[in-house]
């Protein structure tokens, strides 16, 4: 069996609304519009079919009724498909399935909108305070591990969100949990790290642990530092990060408080000394995880200096570095257009 | 969120290769997302906060994918997903996503799939929640989940169902209070009977025609 090609005439049906079939059609020449009621608005819908395009694929697919009637406004061609010789035609070109699945993910994600509308009655959450509250509910429910994970990936997008200054003592705190309890585990009554006294308030430095008590210390003073970032009190921020620093080193605040510093540099407008220091921090750490970032500051501070010869070479760097789809990279490109927008 | 294919040879796509441990958060709700997983071994839950309460979404096996929906679209995510043992996935990126679609029709026709049927439980569930009688809602509630169980309602009367109030009143959208005052209802009229750990409906043919003259009329 293949496909077949049908011709149809002008104001016939090919399917009707309700009909069961596993037939897939693909229009060649022609007019067909498919009509159907919108769930959401109670409203009749017509749609005309391109070109080129397939319709009815879903039903068949699903084994479904069809939703909608087809109905041939102008004398038509169409290929005639059924579901597993649409399937080898559809292995050949891969394009069509990528071209269907962003039209699907676009209905699913509509119709899902809808759905949850209608089931909760809160008022939609921005992706923000959405992040925040996930972070928030897993902190109550003694899920340290979690909550950390939404914490810190709250502060990846909104360091300067309005809930940042919240995250950064609640990071604190889960760490200070997790250092005590271990990860996502409730505390119990079972022998083990729950043995420990319990807590006497926030600081509770009656931890056998000295070494698990200056953690997280450390780790309070980095969070506060970050914080003062975030509410762009850079030269506070500089000073605070600079005491971990000279604290002595830490093998995961050091490296990270030396890179604050240098990012605070560049809002202090201390664009020689932001060079210096990213530049220290490259050598130092050629395979620093951030290593774009500290170039992508390097760069605007040439920017920011009116050398845009060196800035350009160095986003250009960065931007070989990829992949072309990394969030820096992204910026980097649109600071290069804008650049050389200037440039023109 | 269907089964992977079986067939297709995914070695070449090592390097993708990324590991989770127990309890591990691979990615929040309200994230954005770039990233789509396909588990090679391990479990993962998807759950979702909703008020106070962690709602458990489904739980995936090995074979299994998910994450694809912000790839496609660019937008949060709409699930967390957490590691329930240890871990291994094939995580690709939007560039690799359609490296791995384009030269995989197996696994894109999956997706494809997986998208169709979830666009259709949706729908299902949309129409109940659009029912204005609550009594009716709850009614359309077991019909849906006699067609996920794929039973003719035509040729059977009674069928038991394994969920819980809660479930039934998630699917209808009301709190579960007032959905257990319509199943005691119900109860009262012999229509269903309650049990720990089951529910029965005693003539599913005459919730069909009440929910389906309940549809009638709010179309008038």
């Amino acid at each position: 069996m293949s496909p077949k090609a049908v011709q149809y005439r002008a104001n016939s049906i090919i399917y009707f609304k309700g009909d069961q079939s596993d037939r897939i059609f693909l229009l060649n020449a022609g007019k067909v519009s498919l009509s159907y009621v919108d769930i959401e608005t109670g409203q009749e819908v017509r749609d005309l079919i391109k070109m080129g395009e397939f319709f009815g694929v879903k039903s068949a697919l699903g084994r479904y009724m069809r939703e909608e009637t087809a109905i041939v406004l102008q004398d038509s061609a169409v290929m005639v498909f059924s579901v597993p010789e649409f399937e080898q035609v559809a292995s050949k070109n891969t394009r069509i399935i990528a071209k269907m699945l962003t039209v699907f993910s676009n209905q699913l994600r509509r119709i899902h909108r809808q759905v949850q509308n209608l089931m909760v009655s809160d008022e939609q959450v921005n992706p923000e305070t959405g992040l925040y509250k996930i972070g928030e509910y897993y902190l109550k429910n003694k899920r340290p591990g979690q909550a950390l994970y939404a914490f810190k990936r709250y502060l990846v997008y909104y360091p300067t969100g309005s809930y940042a200054t919240e995250v950064t003592s609640k990071i604190v705190q889960a760490e200070e949990f997790l250092s005590r309890y271990g990860s996502g585990t409730p505390p119990s009554a079972a022998p083990g790290p729950a043995a420990l006294p319990p807590a006497g308030g926030p600081r509770a430095s009656a931890a056998p642990s000295a070494e698990t008590g200056e953690t997280s210390e450390l780790a309070q003073h980095y969070y506060n530092a970050v914080s003062l970032v975030s509410q762009e009190k850079y030269l506070e921020a500089f000073k605070a990060f600079k005491k971990i620093l000279d604290g002595g080193p830490d093998p995961e605040y050091s490296a990270k408080a030396e890179f604050e510093m240098a990012k605070c540099l560049f809002y202090l407008k201390q664009y020689d000394t932001c060079i210096k220091s990213f530049t220290a921090i490259a050598q130092k750490f050629p395979k620093h995880p951030e290593l774009k970032d500290a170039l992508f500051f390097v760069g605007r501070s040439y920017e920011e200096k009116g050398d845009k010869a060196r800035a350009g070479g160095l986003y250009k760097k960065i931007i070989s570095m990829g992949p072309e789809d990394d969030a820096v990279v992204r910026k980097v490109k649109k600071a290069l257009r804008t650049l050389e927008g200037e440039k023109a | 969120m269907s089964p992977a294919a079986t067939g297709p040879d995914l070695s070449m796509f090592n390097r993708f290769s990324k590991t989770f441990r127990k309890g591990d958060i691979i990615f929040c709700e309200y994230e954005p997302g770039d990233t789509f997983y396909l588990i090679q071994s391990g479990r993962v839950q998807v759950v979702r906060i909703i008020g106070e309460l962690e709602k458990n979404i489904a739980i995936l096996n090995p074979g299994d994918y998910f994450g694809e929906m912000s790839i496609l679209e660019n937008v949060p995510r709409s699930a967390t997903t957490i590691a329930l043992d240890d871990v291994k996935a094939l995580e690709f990126s939007r560039e690799n996503f359609e490296v791995l679609t384009l030269g995989n029709p197996q696994i894109a026709l999956k997706l494809l799939k997986g998208f169709v049927q979830r666009i259709y439980a949706q729908k299902r569930t949309f129409m109940i929640l659009t029912l204005d009688d609550v009594e009716a809602k709850v009614a359309d509630v077991f019909l849906m989940l006699a067609e996920n169980q794929s039973i003719d309602t035509t040729s059977v009367d009674t069928i038991e169902f394994k969920n819980t109030v809660d479930d039934l009143s998630h699917w209808a959208g009301i709190p579960s209070g007032q959905c257990r005052e319509v199943l005691n209802h119900f109860v009262a009229q012999r229509r269903i009977e309650l049990y720990p750990d089951r529910m029965v409906v005693k003539n599913i043919n005459d919730f069909a025609r009440f929910v389906n003259s309940r549809r009638k009329h709010q179309e008038k």
